[in-house]
């Protein structure tokens, strides 16, 4: 008997005409890791709701069909019974935590369920200390970092000693090394513990090896599900995005073993080229790629000449940072977390002032602007586009802006939304609209203004392949328009994908800088994942283009790409 | 710098202490700085607090407290003389004042609002004091066994607050960078563009109440009989402190019934000393307070009394 059986399922929420999920029919095994990918409203969260028992006890809306839980209608089982045998991780760690530290997040769901203090303490501890939790015990949950919260978060549902965990996009709003860690207790979680897992995630580079099932979600459909391998192999004939690169690459080339790792693939690469290519004689060589931004032609756009920065706290975010951005130029700064880089983009856009050296935007000192002024040059596109987002339609969002900076429409409102493939939203209320599709209300709301630079902070944190594909081009495309576009991302496949110029940050200051090819290909660490399975035996790749160009420069690969257009 | 003002684990005994211990500490002292107006009794309950502030290494945030207390408590000794004229003790006769009249300064009233003074002060140290060994969730799960849904409120509430105060500080960025310029404009558009934030503020909060309420759905909150998981331990450092507390309480209501707590400002200074065992009974209700507070000592400084209690 299966753990979750789907049959016929058709939903709709209050007050919506079309279904969030429509025919669903699923199996979902014991002791077996689903994965589910797919766009951004194809209704995987409403799959994960529907799982946890909050649809429709939460939301209301009609549901048609059925839902068993080994063999019993999900309707049929109580709340207490259901919150005991299925737990759900949530994609925000913030919007989640319910007590103050950590010790009575945990507890929370405990004593909502009435155990006595022995088998709370009990349950308590052991969660604490397989997640590695019992140092943060007394922590307030407010001073924890985001992989830390989220933690909490899944050690909260796992005290409740759940059958099936659902895990609702967790690592969205990590960073990378967080996001390896979470996954890390997800592998063990499932392999070593027997935890039935459903997981739903966006960064499929890091988790797609883990599935034994991927299932693939289209406005509200399943497309399809089955072995992971064999939907990799249907996604890249049908041209659907939801792939990592290493996985795409090999279905391309139509390997039958299609390998998902790069350990894996470097073995198959060995195959085909027959072995490692011998060490030439001129390795190992020495880069030296500081500094470059003296070789840049152009008029700069935004200049930082030795600028330095400690925060009121005392800890020195900038040390000397020497940059030049010129027209045109899409840059992308790199870098692990507290590098300094969301403090250099701020120094960028004028809300932070440096305490040593100048900021330029346009020629102009960022110190003897203010932030209105500086919003005539520069949009600043944050985290999290909800910040900026209150008027009632879009329209009003744009119009906004203008109205503040003084400047006339003239056609520009339906120029950008347009552009944005948004215009049919114009009269929507921006808060009612999809996390990407906010997203480009936001950007739209800081194009209309026509800035010189464009500045934005992680866009693709938790968007999916197809959104960031479209993100990635029109951010190039404006680039080539003139535009100059910097910004921050942990995303080495987008910016090994789009960027042209790469700047990686460490402890404050500059390491590096220079084109995609010479930064990321070099890069030891956030080498994205064809630069790293084809390193010794090409150089040059950093996507899946340039690795079937390479192969197929060496042999006999070109005719059997499966859908090489698609790339 | 708000940070500053809440609770910081500092590892020292104060916080070390059970909830009701510590509780039952500071409602001692809040109580008999309260209960008692002879100046010496304010004294030594103001002198124990001082003490406790600097045994539980919180002077940053006690400095922040006197700041604001030693102006009202400058202000209380200004304005009492000016308003209470019943000591016989006049310093100083003013000239006929429109308004006012004749103003007489006298000592008795100085002397009051010196002792109100002492009083205020030592009531703004037990509040620091409580802000900084009080674990703000230990003390909620004391009151969540008999009003829970309150105590998970001000939980809630409490959580959000930081959030809440930087996506303020975030929206007024965003605002700023999308053209808002809240120096310019008269006051009634001044205030339009600050309305914005509330209603960013709003919209973030709405969001976020609902994806919480989800979130605690999907832990049982609300499936049924829910129970309380305790989480703090019983020491005898515990016995130690709370039976000082009862020692010192049981003690200054004996000092009080015998009216040495108490003290004649009016018409004239009373006897600050009118019987030695006043001061014997002061000695001992401070030596029952400082008990914490040498205990501390021993915790810090005497891994042997650390282990013992």
């Amino acid at each position: 008997m299966a753990l979750f059986e789907i049959e016929n399922l058709t939903y709709f929420y209050p007050e919506s005409d079309a279904p969030a999920l429509e025919n669903i029919n699923l199996r979902i095994e014991e002791g077996e890791l689903l994965l589910i990918a797919g766009g951004s409203g194809s209704g995987k969260s409403s799959l994960a709701r529907l799982l946890a028992g909050l649809i429709p006890g939460f939301y209301g809306g009609k549901l048609a069909g059925r839902v068993l839980f080994r063999g019993k209608k999900l309707s049929e089982l109580g709340p207490r019974l259901l919150n005991t045998q299925v737990g759900i991780v949530f994609q925000d760690p913030e919007q989640q935590l319910v007590m103050t530290t950590v010790e009575a997040e945990i507890a929370f769901g405990l004593e909502n369920l009435g155990l006595p203090q022995g088998e709370m303490f009990r349950r308590l501890s052991e969660v604490m200390s397989f997640l590695g939790l019992t140092s943060l015990k007394q922590e307030f949950t407010a001073n924890l970092s985001g992989g830390q919260k989220q933690k909490v978060a899944l050690a909260a549902v796992l005290a409740m000693n759940p059958r099936v965990l659902i895990l609702d996009e967790p690592t969205s709003q990590l960073d990378p090394l967080a996001a390896d860690e979470f996954f890390h207790l997800v592998e063990r979680l499932n392999k070593e513990m027997g935890y039935t897992v459903v997981l739903i995630e966006q960064r499929l580079e890091r988790c797609f090896h883990l599935a034994d099932r991927l299932a693939v979600m289209e406005k509200g459909k399943i497309l399809r599900s089955g072995p992971v391998k064999e939907v990799a192999r249907w996604e890249v004939e049908n041209s659907l995005p939801f792939i990592p690169p290493v996985a795409k690459f090999f279905a391309t080339l139509r390997i039958p073993s299609l390998p998902l790792t790069v350990k894996e693939g470097r073995k198959e690469l060995k195959r085909l080229y027959s072995g490692l290519p011998a060490l030439r004689k001129d390795q190992p060589r020495h880069h030296h790629l500081l500094p470059v931004q003296e070789t840049r032609q152009g008029p700069g756009v935004v200049e930082l000449k030795n600028v330095w920065f400690t925060y009121p706290n005392g800890k020195e975010a900038l040390k000397g940072v020497t940059l030049r951005v010129n027209k045109g130029e899409f840059a992308v700064v790199i870098g692990e977390n507290a590098a300094g880089k969301s403090t250099l983009l701020k120094q960028m856009v004028g809300i932070l002032k440096p305490g040593r050296g100048r900021v330029l935007v346009m020629g102009k000192d960022t110190r003897t602007l203010s932030l209105p002024e500086l919003a005539r040059h520069v949009g600043y596109l944050a985290q999290n586009p909800n910040t900026c987002l209150f008027q009632d339609t879009v329209e009003e969002e744009l119009r906004f802006i203008l109205d503040n900076l003084g400047l006339e429409d003239g056609g520009m409102i339906d120029a950008v939304l347009k552009k944005l493939g948004i215009i049919q939203y114009r009269k929507t209320n921006p808060r009612d609209l999809s996390s990407g599709e906010r997203q480009r209300v936001a950007l739209a709301a800081l194009l209309v203004a026509k800035p010189t630079l464009l500045i934005l902070d992680e866009p693709t944190r938790g968007i999916d392949y197809r959104l960031k594909k479209d993100l990635g081009c029109f951010l190039a495309g404006l680039a080539k328009e003139g535009l100059t576009v910097v910004m921050v991302t942990h995303d080495m496949e987008f910016a090994a994908e789009y960027a042209e110029r790469i700047i990686m940050m460490f402890d404050g200051r500059i390491v590096s800088d220079g084109s995609k090819h010479e930064v990321l290909g070099d890069s030891l660490f956030y080498a994205p994942q064809m630069t790293r399975l084809f390193k010794d035996f090409a150089e040059g790749v950093l996507t899946v283009r340039e690795g079937i160009e390479k192969i197929s420069a060496n042999g006999d690969f070109g005719p059997c790409l499966a859908t090489k257009g698609s790339l | 710098m708000l940070d500053r003002l809440f609770y910081e684990d500092k590892g020292v005994l104060l916080q070390n202490l059970h909830s009701v211990t510590i509780l039952g500490y500071l409602a001692v002292l809040f109580a008999l700085a309260l209960l008692f107006s002879h100046p010496l009794y304010l004294a030594g309950i103001f002198l124990i607090s001082a003490l406790a502030v600097v045994t539980a290494e919180v002077l940053e945030k006690w400095e922040f407290y006197l700041k604001a207390g030693l102006w009202m408590a400058l202000l209380i000794m200004v304005i009492n003389p000016l308003v209470f004229h019943a000591g016989k003790t006049i310093l100083w006769r003013s000239p006929t004042l429109p308004l006012l009249g004749n103003v007489s300064i006298c000592l008795e009233a100085i002397c009051y609002g010196a002792a109100m003074g002492i009083r205020l002060l030592a009531v703004l140290t037990i509040f620091c004091l409580a802000a900084a060994v009080v674990h703000p969730d230990k003390f909620l799960s004391l009151f969540s066994r008999f009003a829970y849904k309150s105590a998970l409120v001000v939980s809630l509430a409490t959580r959000m607050l930081p959030a809440a105060a930087r996506d303020l500080a975030n929206a007024r960025e965003m605002l700023q960078l999308r053209g808002v310029d809240y120096g310019a404009g008269n006051l009634k558009e001044r205030l339009k563009k600050y309305s914005w934030l509330l209603d960013l503020l709003l919209l973030s909060s709405l969001e976020g109440a609902l994806q919480i309420a989800e979130a605690m759905q999907a832990r049982a909150f609300g499936t049924g009989p829910r129970s309380c998981y305790r989480r703090e331990l019983r020491r005898p450092r515990d016995l130690l402190c709370f039976t000082a507390c009862c020692f010192a309480l049981v003690f200054s209501c004996y000092a009080k019934a015998k009216g040495y707590g108490d003290y004649n400002y009016y018409p004239q200074l009373g006897v600050l000393v009118p019987h030695p065992a006043s001061l014997i009974l002061l000695g001992i209700i401070l030596g029952s307070l400082a008990l914490p507070l040498v205990l501390n000592w021993g915790w810090k400084h005497w891994p042997y009394l650390r282990s013992k209690i």
